[in-house]
């Protein structure tokens, strides 16, 4: 996946077929991560603290449904990957690049989760087997699609 | 003999101003009235002072480039300062982000957590 051209608002890609694929793959993942997951404070006792937290999870879910509404439409609408060359060009706007990181990352730290938060610095390592392999995977690819983009964002238009 | 009708400054000053207006009528109670009622407040004045702490937390799964690229895009900072927050998280283990009202960091953390950051707020000490 390269970019070709970008103007601040838009954003031409140039995606492989094989790359297109596993991107459509990886993204029929989300959501992976629980909404219970997200914590709005460290301790429980804190004012608020159920409240803000009920009020999260609801945001949260909210977001998570809208998403999927957009991922579902994305994989649907095949004019956004124009074939060209035996490959694809690929347009998001900026919020669909910020939306498309969302989504990859919510994938990325949801795999982590199901592999049992693996933690090189704390002498953690990742044990993999036939079940969470799949989601090794999809970590990595999610990150490599993630620094593509943003890599994207940074680039002068 | 003419009777003395200039009055000093001192003299006027003293005297009852109704005397300049000898037919008003005097000031009587309202029969009915105002109501007068403290206006409820929104919330709490604590909750409407800026204690409350949105810290980032590290982990081992988000992207530096990512945490960078969040702080950048949620609270509008350039680059240096958000890569300076972003390395405090991964070498402090946590950095405080911003100091708000409760509804403010509220909003920060929900902001965060969509981007699947591990962001929690908390009640300064």
């Amino acid at each position: 996946m390269k970019l070709i051209q970008q103007d601040g608002k838009s954003f031409l890609f140039h995606i492989s077929k094989r790359e297109k694929g596993l991107l459509f793959e990886v993204l029929k993942l989300y959501p992976l991560i629980p909404i219970a997951h997200h914590r709005v404070c460290q301790t429980a006792a804190a004012p608020r603290a159920a409240e803000s937290q009920k009020l999260l999870e609801s945001a949260l879910a909210d977001r998570t449904r809208e998403n999927k509404r957009q991922l579902l439409a994305m994989l649907k609408q095949e004019a956004r990957l124009q074939e060209a060359d035996g490959a694809h060009r690929l347009t998001l706007s900026a919020p669909q690049m910020e939306w498309l990181l969302q989504v990859l990352n919510d994938i990325r730290v949801g795999s982590w989760l199901i592999l049992g938060e693996p933690n090189e610095k704390k002498g953690k390592p990742i044990e993999l087997n036939d079940e969470n392999a799949r989601y090794y995977a999809a970590m990595e690819f999610c990150g490599l699609f993630q620094m593509m983009l943003i890599d994207a964002f940074q680039r002068p238009s | 003999m003419r009777t003395k009708t200039i009055l000093t400054l001192a003299e006027i000053e003293i005297r009852p101003v109704l005397e300049y207006f000898p037919g008003m009528a005097e000031t009587v109670e309202p029969a009915v009235l105002p109501d007068i009622e403290k206006e409820e407040q929104t919330g709490a004045q604590s909750e409407l002072e800026p204690g409350y702490l949105v810290i980032c937390w590290d982990d081992p799964v988000n992207l530096m480039d990512y945490v960078t690229h969040v702080f950048q895009v949620v609270f509008g900072w350039p680059k240096p300062k958000a890569e300076f927050h972003m390395l405090q998280v991964h070498n402090q283990g946590k950095s405080v982000l911003t100091r708000e009202s409760i509804e403010r960091a509220e909003h920060y953390v929900h902001q965060l957590q969509s981007y699947s950051l591990h962001a929690t707020m908390e009640r300064e000490a």
